[in-house]
């Protein structure tokens, strides 16, 4: 135990170490970058010293991980306990990832501006904030210097229309979200006083809320459900998805969903913990209608990528009903599918960015016909990603799909289970024909597949995943333990704040 | 033999090993030149087969409990381990499986030409996901063995089937899969009921048997999620249109597993989850009057329908709708003979369809043709092939000293007592099964021969007769000497009864007795 007074600014400073030095090295790339930014090799260098900054940053997360570092004294402005720790892993993770996938898509795309980095490091910095804040105010801050970053990469394309289009309905949706977020805070503040999380909760936990913090609550998730591209909020989301260039959209599906959703959780939790007969109705109807609509949608979808943003839209679906239980199991198995999603949502893109050669809107189903046996590999690890997301056995999405129907059944929702099963069944009909088109139909042109290639180091992050989707997926026992530790961690902290006076 | 096997331990590393067998031998098909597939599958399953024929022997017909368990943990906090075990229902199940692949393989010789390592991986793991499918004690593991088992079915049709196996190989995933998902919700429910009581989360099978009575209201909708899984893979009657296209679309391979292994597993399902899970619900009256008359709509239907097919592998298809109906009208009619006899309707299915299905391939290989109408006379050309052939068509009818009459007359023997009106119907389904066959049979290798490439036909090659051979023999073997095969499974059956129907002993003659009475006019 390592006992830290965020009250001082040693203390602080130690508490925000990993997003410090993230920052720190976004400066440092971004200084570099004065004065290399013209060629191919720059925008390398640019890209291995983020992932050093990323590294380093981690090493920080680790430090406080291990120290068992908890608040010491008064609450504060952010959190020290598992919940955050395991989140910012998985988020500093995803942005590694992004990363490399980026190094050689860049080159190819002919998008050489070392920036790209900068910006994705900021973003990290921003999504780190979100699980962890302990105050409103912070949350927003987090989430506002992750939109901003990402408006810019949504729209970094600037030869492409489609990413301008992409970059401006992001930003004025974004805007839009913002403001209801921040109204919902103001409510919250009215009726409160206070905007620290753990405060709120003290003081919502008495009475039923009152009509202001009623309506905070339900303008704070208008506001999520807009960044977490919930049905009936999720109109931006598949031009988003599909203009944005492609390690993007990867990054946005995992890691940006992961923190919108980790944070969501945390308000609930810790701001809500007695107004669950409030936002649970809401959370089930808006779980139900982006399981049913993403996965409806999706089912028309010709290009990949735009299909892919209609099934992230479903998985957003998902998550709600694993946030809907409000019990330890169902944020353990919130984060199990963050992860599981994460890691097999990357994959995908990455392969996707593989597929595309004159800009991804371009690949659809036709145009992989035949990939199988032109490239085996790169269709054999598409093949298990998508069997992830579909949640077959021996996958880790399987895991995942397992754990949330497991939450959501110990409360005796069995609506909401049927529903889930159901929209999955249905997400097979928009999976299995990519699978069925890259293994079961002819090439329409002969040499069809011959430019199609990941780069070295891409493959390698492609085929860890894989790995991963696969090992996690018969031997699960780690990553429960982990999911387990930060639903406990996160629990613990309402513990202590319903026990406080 | 058994204390042989006793003193290798046998019975503790046999399942694991049948398991682990087929994953371990796609390694070197992936390692080899694509040549050498068909020969390392073929061994593979070969020695897999050798290797299962010890459960003949090692198995003690005494006891109708499970045995060879192993239990080993894998989540150990949800209750969830490596649990598995044969009695005497899931035996010949075993057995089964382990006979047909490498008949399958031998049968896809020259028909498979393009990826073979593909083929005979996917066919490998098939086996180990059939064979996980009737061993496993836990639901968890039961679970993704029944859906992995889906993977390799579905790209078999879907790469090497058929003109229209797109279509085929996607409906057979989504029907499997809406069952499917919709059995795991159930499943869990049963799992918190059971933490409910004991404390901690299992999913045994054992467990969940013994929560079996304080399910309460929940049952009817738990029985009818594990029912409607089951009763896609059987298929029962409104349910069953993905098979004629799976069938008809799939290799010879893949029809052989589907009919042969496959669809078991709806009736295996049923004989050791949904029925014992649910005895009340299950044998409750509008239950039992519904699946009994499903049943026998099947026999029916799939006979007649068979009748007018101008394909004689979507004949073949049917008929086997008609035959499992067979199978679920003795399931149901829950007396030792009836279910006995839907055993023996399995395993004689298993035999006979097989045997059906590599005949039209190998017709197929030559003729590139199934329609019946483009045969005509054969058996004088091929005359080994039309004997072969004849044999079979008759065992399939259920003719007397085949393998399948003995299935069908115990089902009709046990079910008569308590369901006679039914079993009449059923009944006429073995005269229709006459007609379909017969006539098909006159079609194809009798009537004036026809057709100058008819007249050219080769009769069968060695490979060939050591592919159908051995089913030949297994069918005049089950229809001579069945005795064997029944003592195995009667203890297992009488198990089975007494969870299917607490306290058969005291109350069923009664019952059957005032059924029948009811049923008199």
């Amino acid at each position: 135990m390592n006992p830290i007074d965020l009250l001082t600014p040693a203390g602080a400073t130690l508490a925000l170490l990993p997003e410090l030095l993230l920052t720190a090295g976004a400066l440092v790339v971004l200084l570099v970058m004065s004065w290399r930014h013209r060629t191919a090799g720059d925008s390398l260098l640019a890209g291995w010293l983020s992932l050093l900054s990323l590294a380093v940053a981690g090493a920080g997360l680790a430090y406080l991980w291990v120290s068992g570092a908890t608040p010491a004294g008064a609450p504060a402005m952010i959190a020290l306990d598992g919940f955050r720790y395991v989140s910012g892993a998985l988020i500093l993770i995803c942005a590694a990832a992004t990363v490399l996938l980026s190094l050689r898509y860049l080159e190819r795309e002919q998008l050489l501006a070392p920036e790209f980095y900068v910006l994705l490091l900021l973003a990290t910095v921003g999504l780190l904030l979100m699980p962890g804040a302990q105050d409103l105010m912070v949350f927003f801050l987090g989430l506002e210097t992750m939109s901003v970053a990402v408006y810019v990469l949504a729209g970094y394309d600037r030869r492409s229309p489609q990413s301008a289009e992409a970059a401006l309905k992001y930003f004025l949706i974004g805007a839009f979200a913002s403001a209801f977020l921040l109204y919902g805070i103001a409510l919250i503040y009215g009726a409160t006083g206070t905007t620290n999380l753990v405060a709120i909760g003290a003081k919502l936990s008495t009475a039923p809320l009152s009509l202001m913090a009623s309506l905070g609550l339900g303008l704070l998730l208008i506001g999520l459900g807009f960044k977490v591209a919930a049905v009936p909020f999720h109109m931006w989301t598949p031009d988003v998805y599909e203009g944005a260039p492609t390690p993007v959209t990867g990054f946005m599906a995992a890691a940006v969903k992961a923190a919108g959703f980790a944070g969501l959780a945390r308000i609930l939790v810790e701001c809500f913990p007695a107004a669950g007969t409030q936002w649970k109705p809401i959370v089930l109807v808006l779980s139900i209608a982006t399981m049913v609509l993403g996965n409806l949608v999706a089912l028309s979808q010709r290009s990949l990528k735009r299909m892919l943003a209609y099934s992230s839209i479903a998985h957003a679906g998902y998550l709600l009903a694993a946030i809907w239980p409000g019990s330890q199991l169902g944020y353990s198995a919130l984060m199990l599918y963050l992860m599981a999603y994460g890691v097999t949502t990357l994959a995908s893109f990455g392969l996707l960015s593989a597929l595309g050669r004159d800009g991804e809107r371009d690949v659809t189903l036709d145009s992989i016909a035949g990939l199988g046996a032109a490239r085996p590999g790169i269709a054999a690890a598409l093949s298990i990603c998508l069997f992830s997301l579909l949640g077959f056995p021996g996958t880790l999405g399987f895991i995942g799909k397992w754990y949330i129907l497991t939450a959501v059944l110990e409360q005796h929702q069995a609506v909401l289970a049927v529903v889930l099963v159901l929209t999955s069944v249905v997400s097979a009909g928009y999976y299995l024909p990519v699978i069925m088109a890259m293994y079961m139909k002819p090439s329409r042109v002969p040499l069809a597949h011959t430019e199609v290639g990941l780069p070295p180091v891409a493959t390698w992050v492609i085929a860890l995943s894989v790995l991963a989707i696969l090992v996690l997926g018969v031997i699960p026992i780690s990553v429960l333990d982990l999911a387990g530790q930060s639903a406990q961690a996160l629990l613990g902290a309402t513990g202590r704040a319903i026990a406080a006076p | 033999m058994a204390e042989l096997l006793r003193s290798i331990g046998y019975d503790r590393w046999i399942i694991t090993a049948l398991l682990a067998l087929p994953l371990l031998g796609v390694l070197p098909i992936l390692w080899a030149p694509a040549r050498q597939a068909k020969w390392i599958a073929l061994w593979v399953t070969l020695i897999e087969f050798v290797l299962s024929l010890g459960l003949w022997w090692a198995y003690d017909p005494s006891s109708g409990g499970m045995q060879f368990e192993i239990v080993v943990p894998w989540l150990p906090m949800w209750g969830i381990a490596y649990r598995v075990g044969i009695d005497g229902i899931s035996l010949f199940m075993v057995l089964l499986s382990t006979l047909l692949m490498p008949v399958s393989v031998l049968g896809s010789w020259r028909y498979i030409t393009e990826r073979e390592r593909g083929f005979y991986s996917l066919m490998l793991t098939l086996l180990t996901g059939m064979l996980g499918v009737f061993v496993a004690l836990d639901l968890f593991l039961f679970y993704v063995f029944w859906e992995v088992m889906l993977i390799p079915m579905y790209f078999i049709i879907g790469i090497w089937g058929g003109s229209n196996r797109l279509y085929a190989a996607i409906k057979f995933f989504l029907y499997t899969f809406v069952g499917s998902l919709l059995m795991l919700v159930a499943i869990l429910v049963m799992v918190w009921q059971v933490a409910a009581v004991r404390g901690s989360p299992s999913f045994a099978y054992q467990d969940l048997l013994e929560n079996a009575g304080r399910l309460g209201d929940s049952a009817p909708w738990l029985f009818a999620a594990f029912a409607l899984a089951f009763a896609i893979k059987v298929p029962v009657f409104p349910l069953h249109t993905w098979l004629p296209d799976a069938h008809v679309e799939a290799p010879t391979a893949g029809s052989v597993l589907l009919a042969g292994v496959l669809l078991k597993m709806g009736t295996y399902g049923f004989l050791r989850f949904a029925v014992p899970f649910f005895p009340g619900v299950a044998h409750s009256p509008a239950v039992t009057s519904l699946v009994v008359t499903l049943a026998v709509v099947g026999v029916i239907y799939g006979a007649l329908v068979a009748m007018v097919q101008p394909d004689v592998k979507k004949l073949v298809a049917y008929s086997s709708v008609s035959h499992l109906g067979f199978a679920m009208l003795g399931i149901w009619a829950a007396t030792l003979q009836s279910v006995q006899g839907a055993l023996m309707v399995m395993i004689a299915h298993g035999f006979s369809t097989s045997a059906l299905f590599l005949l039209i391939g190998m017709l197929y290989e030559r003729r590139h043709t199934r329609l019946i109408d483009a045969f005509g006379g054969i058996a004088r050309v091929v005359p080994v092939f039309s004997l072969i052939f004849t044999v079979t068509a008759l065992a399939s009818i259920g003719l007397p000293g085949l393998n399948g009459f003995v299935g069908e007359f115990l089902v009709l023997l046990g079910s008569f007592g308590p369901h006679p009106i039914a079993t009449g119907i059923a009944t006429t389904g073995v005269i229709f099964a006459a007609v379909y066959l017969l006539w098909a049979l006159q079609r194809i290798i009798f009537n004036p021969l026809v057709g100058s490439e008819n007249e050219s036909l080769k009769d069968l090659s060695m490979r060939e007769l050591w592919v159908v051979v051995p089913l030949v023999v297994g069918m005049v073997w089950l229809g001579l000497y069945p005795k064997p095969v029944l003592d195995r499974m009667e203890a297992s059956a009488n198990h089975y009864l007494q969870l299917a129907r607490p306290g058969l002993e005291t109350s069923a003659a009664p019952a059957i007795a005032a059924e029948t009475a009811g049923n008199q006019p």
